[in-house]
């Protein structure tokens, strides 16, 4: 989840209920507040009728522009004390200029003139303005909080958004950044100390490991320059033996093994170089690659060499399968797999090789199933080989982890199924 | 014939100088770059022998350095370093062949014959032993004169064995020159007896006079006509 996402969803969850509060609040007290301000006047016109009436004066009219309406009654005195002095409500009032009944704040009081009379006096004003103020009230009052909600989520993104670029344009940089290759220093174009503090840091971790990639580049070219004179010394020193000593048939057994054994970490020598090199990306050329054809060539070399174990190679591929790849590691991605299939499949069995949907699978016939988890690994082997360097799987792995392949293992109906898949490129139809 | 050896390490510079010898060449030796400068700037040498690490400089710099002085000297480069950039680039500076170590004495002195003619014929070469005679990149195989027809890997062994006449090869070390690294596992090698059995079957037939003969069940080796 991105940080302003994680932002702007931790501020809606505060803010929606807390604005949401206040301004149910604010609504509520208006409403009170109108409320009030009803009561008052009502009050207010009661009054003057009372005075008017007491001083014998002129009542207005009952229709003086407002919708207010009045009722004085005259009643008597068991009535008059039977009643609270004032007392509001809400009914239902007939308006003759409207001809309709709307609902009403009502007054009713009960006074009392000089003689002795009482009057029971009704003021009523209809309801629906205050409603209508109410109403109005409660629409400006959601939309602002829309709005406010709206514009602050808006704000607050717009703002982290200009101040973290610096944060994105490092992350951008990492993203490019690969140790061994040409890089461009740590863009460091803010004033802001942290984000500073940040690309420094960044900056200092990337030299270190662009030295720890070189000096390790150097080592493996030192490690191997130290150890390919003394492989080519004592390789030599077996031949001159075997060439100028005459030596019996029992000698000759000895230095022949020694030689194989010699042979043996020459290769082992060289594997783990190549190893090196692809894991540290140094096979940058590449060309369009034929893997069909690559297997047409390879897979007869193979039945050549184990013809005595009689293994029935079943090959399916398509006319031609087109990749973009360095040709040496394809080959090593080839070679190793159809040599892994070879080398560790029992007599009369068989190898299925298949190419299709852009995934190749090579596979043999086995008894048990093997760990899926540690076979890739470097000097894993399930059972021991002679003169194997248990490195041809990690070989595979790196070719594949070098080009982003899909690389599985699985085992099915007695057969282990080691499957490679080149994801579609764009470029690639 | 005169060899330069420039090698930093004494115990390979002794057993690259006692193989050469044994060829009948004249071998001077240099441990450094220096020595080496020297050398090469007094004398003209028919092949000279370069290791690209040397403690006081690069061979590729002795390269450079030979370059700007047109001397025509055949150079291999032998280096520790078996990477595609080094090759490309010492070929690039005018070196004649390169030979990444570990590698076979047989290996070498087959390069330096090679790179010797190729300075000679101006291209053209064959290999000739007795009545055959070889030819690398045409894959012909003549005997006195007649063409003798083989397989692929008839003709790989074949080309194998007349680079290292009278040398000892051992059948694992035969397989994997012929059918590449594929065959390190091989746990049996009938599959070189097979091509071996047919390779000197036709060579007999076509009257040849030289013999890959086996050595206790375990080698091969080629015996040229005795003069």
């Amino acid at each position: 989840m991105k940080l302003i996402y994680r932002i702007v969803l931790r501020l809606s969850a505060v803010l929606i209920p807390l604005m949401a509060l206040w301004g149910m609040l604010f609504f509520l007290m208006t409403v009170d507040e109108i409320h009030d301000e009803a009561d008052d006047a009502l009050d207010d016109y009661a009054e003057l009728i009372i005075i008017r009436m007491l001083a014998g004066r002129e009542l207005p009219s009952l229709n003086s522009g407002s919708n207010n309406s009045y009722s004085i009654t005259p009643v008597d005195r068991e009535y008059a004390d039977s009643r609270s002095h004032i007392e509001y409500y809400d009914a239902e009032v007939y308006i003759p200029e409207k001809g309709e009944t709307e609902p009403a704040r009502i007054l009713s009081t009960i006074f009392q003139d000089n003689d002795d009379n009482y009057y029971e006096l009704k003021v009523a004003m209809p309801t629906f303005e205050k409603d209508d103020l109410v109403r109005t009230i409660l629409f400006w009052i959601v939309l602002l909080y829309l709005l406010l909600l709206l514009t602050l989520i808006g704000v607050t993104t717009w703002i982290f958004h200009r101040s973290m670029q610096p944060l994105y344009a490092l992350l951008r940089w990492l993203d490019h950044f690969t140790p061994g290759r040409r890089n461009d220093p740590v863009p460091d174009d803010t004033n802001i100390t942290e984000f500073h503090r940040l690309n420094v840091a960044a900056q200092e971790a990337a030299d270190r490991s662009e030295e720890l990639f070189e000096s390790q580049k150097q080592f493996i070219g030192n490690a191997s320059h130290e150890l390919q004179t003394p492989l080519a010394i004592l390789g030599n020193r077996i031949e001159w033996l075997l060439d100028n000593t005459d030596p019996n048939e029992k000698q000759v057994e000895e230095l022949f093994k020694m030689q194989r054994s010699l042979n043996h970490i020459v290769r082992l020598n060289k594997t783990l170089l190549l190893l090196a090199k692809i894991e540290n990306g140094q096979f940058p050329e590449s060309s369009e690659v034929d893997i069909a054809a690559l297997i047409r060539e390879q897979a007869p070399l193979y039945n050549e060499i184990y013809e005595s174990r009689h293994i029935d190679c079943r090959i399916d591929l398509p006319e031609q399968f087109v990749v973009t790849m360095n040709d040496s590691l394809a080959s090593t991605l080839v070679t190793n797999l159809l040599k892994n299939a070879y080398v560790h499949t029992e007599p009369n069995h068989g190898i299925d090789i298949s190419l299709c949907d852009r995934t190749l699978v090579v596979a043999n016939d086995g008894d048990t199933p093997l760990d899926g988890t540690h076979i890739f690994e470097r000097f894993y082997q399930g059972n021991k080989k002679e003169g194997s360097t248990g490195l041809g799987l990690a070989l595979v792995k790196a070719v594949c982890r070098y080009y982003n392949l899909g690389l599985a293992y699985d085992y099915i109906e007695g057969k282990h199924r080691f499957s490679v898949t080149w994801p579609y490129k764009k470029e690639e139809k | 014939m005169k060899i330069l050896i420039v090698e930093d390490d004494p115990s390979l510079r002794e057993i690259m100088q006692r193989a050469l010898v044994q060829e009948r060449y004249v071998v001077e030796t240099a441990t450094n770059y220096a020595e080496a400068d020297a050398k090469l700037a007094a004398y003209t040498y028919d092949c000279i022998l370069l290791d690209i690490m040397l403690p006081d400089g690069s061979g590729l710099q002795l390269l450079e350095h030979l370059k700007q002085q047109r001397k025509r000297d055949n150079v291999i480069i032998i280096s520790a370093r078996d990477s595609l950039d080094d090759k490309i680039l010492g070929l690039d500076m005018g070196a004649d062949d390169y030979l990444p170590k570990p590698f076979h004495t047989a290996e070498l002195l087959a390069r330096i014959k090679s790179v010797l003619r190729r300075g000679k014929s101006g291209g053209e070469m064959d290999l000739r032993l007795g009545n055959v005679s070889l030819v690398p990149e045409s894959s012909r195989v003549l005997v006195d004169g007649r063409e003798l027809p083989l397989l692929k890997k008839e003709f790989d062994i074949l080309l194998y064995f007349m680079q290292r006449p009278n040398h000892l090869v051992d059948k694992t070390v035969l397989a994997e020159a012929v059918w590449g690294d594929h065959a390190d596992q091989a746990d049996n090698f009938h599959f070189v007896y097979a091509q071996m059995k047919n390779l000197r079957r036709k060579l007999t037939e076509a009257g040849a006079d030289i013999e890959i003969k086996s050595i206790y069940g375990f080698g091969y080796k080629l015996i040229p006509p005795t003069e």
